[in-house]
């Protein structure tokens, strides 16, 4: 059988590359997870300013974001009809049947 | 409020209430703890309607007044929900679009887009405070003298 010949040399080098290899991936993905979990801290932290606590955070993340759309209507673009319901739940009407020559303010909210 | 008073001659106007923001089943502000304006999420349009009523009579509001259906058809269309603001032209088109409530809910951007067009509307405690802030001023002093 023929004995396969292992320079020392190239062993040497070979350990030392895997060695510091592992080390720099160990540092790199140490990092990461470092920058990941202050982007975290921070991002939370603006919010709760934002939302006025960090309970408030929380909840405004669960019950708010999902229904923000900043929409895609554009000035100039016609007005979307719809059809809405008057305050004594029998009487229906279209937005645009408001629209009379004159210019139609839309304010849209709720009581809370 | 004060810009319909001053512009319903001019312009007409819409309320249209759209899902709650705040209901004390979803994220509930200590706020309207304190104003007493707890409600749950509507799950039925009565429920929705029972609210509207309620604010329209708590506070007297003159504004006209549409609700939005339980499918929040409205509100999908004009992005809405929290709050927002809209201005249509008599042709029926988009004039003034505001920005999503409540940190671009800028009811000043929609009373320019009327003074503009229709004339500023000037109020007497406005004009007051002005000429208070005047005479607060230092006058200047005349060297001559």
């Amino acid at each position: 059988m023929q004995k396969h010949y292992v320079c020392p040399l190239e062993s040497l080098l070979r350990f030392r590359f895997n060695n510091s290899l592992e080390r720099f991936l160990r540092t790199i993905f140490m990092w990461i997870g470092i920058g990941i979990v202050a982007l975290a801290v921070i991002v939370y932290a603006a919010l709760s300013i934002m939302a006025g606590s960090p309970k408030d955070a929380l909840l405004m993340v669960r019950y708010a974001f999902p229904h923000m759309r900043s929409g895609n209507l554009k000035v100039g673009a016609p007005a979307p009809d719809g059809r809405l319901t008057a305050l004594n739940g029998t009487d229906h009407f279209q937005i645009r049947q408001r629209i009379n020559g004159k210019p139609l303010v839309l304010i849209f909210g709720s009581f809370t | 409020m004060q810009i319909f008073g001053d512009y319903k001659d001019h312009a007409d106007f819409l309320t249209v209430y759209v899902r709650e923001a705040h209901p004390t089943d979803e994220w509930q502000m200590k706020s309207n703890v304190k104003e007493d304006v707890c409600y749950i999420q509507p799950k039925t349009m009565d429920q929705r309607l029972a609210i509207a009523n309620d604010f329209v009579k708590r506070f007297s509001f003159p504004v006209p007044f549409g609700v939005d259906d339980m499918s929040n058809a409205v509100n999908d269309l004009y992005a809405a929900w929290p709050e927002r603001l809209y201005i249509v032209d008599e042709k029926g088109q988009i004039a003034y679009r505001g920005g999503m409530g409540p940190f671009k809910y800028n009811p000043k951007e929609v009373r320019d887009w009327l003074a503009a067009k229709y004339g500023e509307v000037k109020h007497p405690e406005t004009k007051s405070a002005a000429e208070n802030a005047t005479k607060q001023q230092p006058q200047p002093v005349n060297s001559s003298k």
